[in-house]
Order: C-alpha cells, then structure tokens, then sequence
C-alpha cells in the first residue's frame, strides 16, 4: 500500500513550499545571511567548476 | 562572475558610519524569505554629509561601475546626489546604491519602514520590513516583481502567525 505523500508536504495552493519558509524564519537574520553567503558561494563555484565565470 | 561578501560589505558601510537602509534580496531574505540573489542594494540618505562617507566607504573599496568594467569609471558625489541606480562592483562584490526606489522612495520615506537588524558580528543595519519590499513590488508589478510576490506574501503570513 503507497504511503499518502501529500500529508507529508505542505505547499500553499500558489505552489510556495511553506516548509522552507518555516525553517528559514525559525533562524536568526544572521544565521539567515550566513545561509544566503554559502548559497550564493556554493553556486559561484559550480559555474566556476563548469566554465560558466 | 564575482561573488558577494553580503557581511563584509555591509560591515563596511555601518563602519563608515553610513546611514542607509537595506533593500531588495539580501533585505527580503533577513526578513526570511527564502531566495538568491547576488548583490547588496542599499538606499542611503543623500544629505552631503552622509554621500561624503559613503563615498569615502566606496573608494575603500575599489567601487567602479560594473556597466563598463574595463572604463574603470568611479562614483562620484554628482553621481550619489541622483535619484538613479548606481549599479556598482567592489572589491567585496557586487553593490547598488539606489537613490530611490518603487515610485520615488528616499531613504526618509523608507526610514519608517525599516527594522534594525543584526546581522552577525556586532553589525546592525536598518533592513526595509517585509510589508514595504511586497507594497513596492506590487506597485511596480512588473514581471520580475510578480515573480516573487507569492513567496514573499507567504513569508509574511508565516510571519504574522507566529507573532
């Protein structure tokens, strides 16, 4: 019997993840910029990695 | 492409006493939107005093306008006296000085609408509360701002719940 995924999400009906938005608001704004450094890093050094830059 | 020290460059402004509020990307994510972005958009007060260490701040930082890179063409005062967008590259990363955003907003109508923040290090900065960057967007309306209306209204309800 499949396990009913739907009650394991919770997206708004215009489709924003709303699991995210909780995690991200239970920071504080300055573990919410260190978050946002590491993202912007981690992606600049995927497009470095494929020649992108 | 460069990347962005979002601390570092904000840590320079609020050392070089700059009165500013933050905008745009960095300021919806501090208010705990979820998203990327890839530069620091501030508004600063223009009054003479503050553009002077603004502009101080700028030339500490090797600020040229990233439009014309190999021009090597720096801000001057002229240039931060006007309403317009000051699309800059640092030696921190990308930084825009917006002398006014959505129809016209200065840094003293945006004052009120902004919350101090800390942002790590002993840094606070003046960051434009949620409500104002989704009242902006939707003024505007234009495609890019449309796009990230539903992730904002719902950062704020989220917001709202909780408190």
């Amino acid at each position: 019997m499949e396990e009913d995924t739907d009650a394991l999400t919770d997206y708004a009906e215009d489709g924003v993840d709303l699991t995210l938005i909780r995690a991200f608001l239970s920071l504080t704004p300055a573990e919410r910029l260190a978050f946002l450094q590491r993202q912007v890093d981690a992606i600049r050094k995927v497009r470095a990695l494929n020649g992108v830059d | 492409m460069e990347s962005t020290d979002f601390l570092a460059t904000l840590r320079t402004l609020h050392t070089g006493g700059v009165e500013f509020v933050l905008v745009g990307g960095v300021a919806a994510s501090l208010n705990g939107a979820t998203g990327q972005t890839f530069d620091v958009d501030i508004v600063a007060a223009r009054d003479d005093e503050n553009l002077e260490k603004l502009l101080r701040v700028l030339e500490s930082v090797d600020a040229i306008f990233r439009i014309q890179p190999a021009r090597r063409l720096k801000p001057d005062m002229s240039h931060l006296r006007s309403t317009g967008h000051k699309n800059l590259l640092t030696k921190l990363g990308y930084l825009d000085v917006l002398g006014t955003i959505g129809r016209g907003l200065s840094y003293a109508d945006l004052l009120p609408h902004s919350v101090e923040m800390d942002i790590g290090e002993g840094v606070r900065v003046r960051v434009l509360d949620l409500e104002t960057i989704i009242a902006i967007k939707e003024e505007l309306a234009s495609e890019k701002d449309l796009a990230v209306l539903p992730l904002l209204r719902r950062t704020l309800q989220e917001k709202q719940r909780r408190s």
